[in-house]
């Protein structure tokens, strides 16, 4: 039970590892999108599906990252520097934001997250001699393909090995136990803004060194790009889709988003929106537990539960 | 001094424009705990009806808010009982989580399928009166109708909350959902209500919207958004909390784009929401 998960990871990891010397650049590049759009889904799924707290702003850490780590690269910067100033001002963001919006709970927060990331897109559209505004950043480093792809690839690896510790760990069930009932939780010795704090601040550096990656992949960034309601959204979307609050789930509704997207795309030339609007809803009205059933999240619940009363 | 009079007449029948939609979002915002992201586009879908009918059997907008009232209310009624209702019973997380992406996917759905069958994407009505003048300010006459007419149905809005037996159950379900149930107030019917009575509202914003401003399949969202802020601002549920919300951010956006810069005007609606749930967690009057 416990070593067939790791031996599965270790395969698949060795897989996707030697993929791109067997298959077409376009293959690769699909994949490099997908491990990029799990890390984001993974890295938003502490904040809002293990800790319960609805983040529809996630796609202002990437955006921060991706900005940031664009700039600085534009500037001459060497990658790595770049790359982890891109993470260091994500954090600092999740920091500063962490205190006033966390006093929100439920809709309140969401809607908060939902205004802040829309205020960030305008705000990197409206200051051009910063950003390059809605004609875009580019910067001159080269399309990188497969030095990005073993970089997600790698990155994508670390945060599933993070999830996966996490759901074992303290700090998990401290997580899990915020989502259940932040009272009983803070009651029963749960630290619940330091825990918030330091989920929030995990996910953004994960989101922020994925923008910078993204960024120096790509060469070419708009706010739309980063910050845009798709950005925003997608992460939820397929962690909802694999099954909020699990390891596997998010990778899973990474995977099957994207490739749903790119059939349509290259399928149907009109209403491709339609069609993944329509999943949308059929996700949220049957799906809501997600393709992957959290029964040990339902578990460890009804045991808190059972604790708490 | 006269620039300043004429900028907060205009921020002033701006906000009448959207208080409407934001008393709509309000209600059903209130009433089910749904986040309502397809909002904006009742808006946009009621401003097309009035455009459609407007070239095709040449009815003027009167006619059009006669028409577009009923229709969105079905609308609205059955987007309830088909997408809204069959989770409603879920934890609240996770009700959350959904309405969120049902409204979302709707919201799509509804922008591609209007952009996909029209043959030009932005629609507008040419409806002329001419201004009025007072002294040295101009003040388009057209707007201030829509205001008339915007505050003759917030007054009957107001009545319907206040005098009907629905518009009483509406509030009590807003202000205590538990006590209104022990209070023998039907839930379901009472959400079908709001949403309907909510979806129309907008759309016949719409009505007015289309014969000021051209409108495109994709202004659904940040519309959304600005109601959001709006009904933030003047408290859930809260009638003349939106009307006052919806004044204040016409202001506040005529201001701006007049001193600041027009591209900065959209920024107003998200700097007022973040900074009232900040120094106000459940909303001004919550």
């Amino acid at each position: 039970m416990r070593r067939l998960p790791v031996l599965l990871g270790l395969a698949l990891f060795a897989v996707f590892a030697g993929l791109p010397y067997v298959t077409t650049t376009y293959r690769v590049a699909f994949l490099l999108a997908v491990f990029i759009a799990a890390i984001l889904a993974q890295s938003y799924d502490w904040v809002g599906g293990h800790m319960g707290y609805l983040n529809l702003g996630h796609a202002s850490f990437f955006g921060i990252g991706a900005y940031t780590s664009g700039i600085l690269l534009k500037a001459g910067w060497p990658i790595g520097l770049a790359f982890t100033a891109g993470v260091l001002l994500a954090v600092a963001f999740a920091l500063l934001i962490s205190y006033p919006f966390f006093r929100l709970r439920g809709a309140y927060f969401a809607l908060a997250t939902f205004g802040l990331v829309a205020l960030l897109e305008l705000l990197a559209s409206n200051l051009s001699w910063l950003t390059g505004g809605s004609e875009g950043l580019t910067i001159a480093t080269g399309y990188q393909l497969y030095g990005a792809y073993y970089a997600a690839l790698i990155l994508l690896a670390l945060v599933v090995t993070a999830t996966a510790w996490l759901a074992r760990s303290r700090l998990g069930l401290a997580l899990v136990s915020i989502r259940e009932d932040e009272e009983v939780a803070g009651a029963f010795g749960v630290n619940a803004y330091a825990v918030k704090c330091l989920a929030l601040m995990a996910s953004a550096a994960v989101a922020g060194l994925a923008g910078g990656l993204y960024c120096w992949y790509l060469t070419y960034i708009i706010p739309a790009t980063v910050f845009g309601l798709d950005v925003a959204i997608g992460p939820i979307v397929m962690a909802m889709l694999g099954g909020s609050g699990t390891v596997v789930g998010p990778l899973l509704g990474a995977f099957v988003v994207d490739v749903v997207r790119e059939v349509l795309r290259l399928k149907t030339q009109y209403l491709a929106l339609t069609v993944y609007g329509a999943i949308l809803v059929l996700v949220g009205l049957f799906l809501p537990g997600g393709l992957a059933e959290p029964h040990r999240w339902r578990r460890l619940a009804v045991r808190l539960r059972r604790r708490a009363t | 001094m006269q620039t300043f009079v004429q900028l907060l007449i205009g921020g002033i029948l701006q906000g009448g424009i959207y208080a409407l939609g934001a008393f709509g979002l309000s209600i059903i915002f209130g009433v089910l705990r749904v986040l309502n992201v397809a909002h904006g586009d009742y808006l946009m879908l009621g401003g097309m009806l009035t455009y459609w009918l407007y070239t095709t059997w040449t009815l003027p907008p009167w006619i059009a808010l006669l028409v577009v009232f009923p229709v969105f209310f079905a609308g609205g009624f059955l987007v309830e009982r088909l997408l809204i209702r069959p989770i409603a019973g879920m934890p609240h997380h996770e009700f959350l989580v959904a309405s969120i992406l049902i409204t979302l996917g709707l919201s799509l759905a509804i922008e591609d399928v209007t952009a996909f069958a029209l043959v030009q994407p932005v629609k507008g009505i040419d409806y002329f009166l001419p201004p009025l003048r007072v002294g040295t300010i101009v003040v388009s006459s057209l707007r201030l109708l829509f205001l008339a007419i915007i505050v003759a149905l917030t007054i009957g809005i107001h009545l319907f909350l206040r005098r009907s037996f629905w518009g009483k159950a509406l509030r009590a379900v807003m202000e205590d959902r538990e006590g209104a149930m022990l209070a023998g107030i039907d839930i379901g019917t009472a959400s079908a209500v709001a949403f309907a009575l909510g979806t129309a509202l907008t759309a016949t914003a719409g009505v007015f919207f289309v014969t000021l401003i051209p409108v495109d399949p994709h202004i659904g969202i940040p519309l959304t958004l600005k109601y959001l802020a709006i009904i933030v601002l003047g408290g859930v549920g809260s009638l003349p909390g939106a009307l006052a919300g919806s004044v204040v951010l016409g202001l506040a956006e005529s201001l701006v784009s007049f001193y600041v810069g027009a591209q900065w005007s959209l920024t107003v609606a998200f700097l007022v929401l973040i900074a009232i749930l900040l120094l106000r967690p459940r909303g001004l009057l919550g």
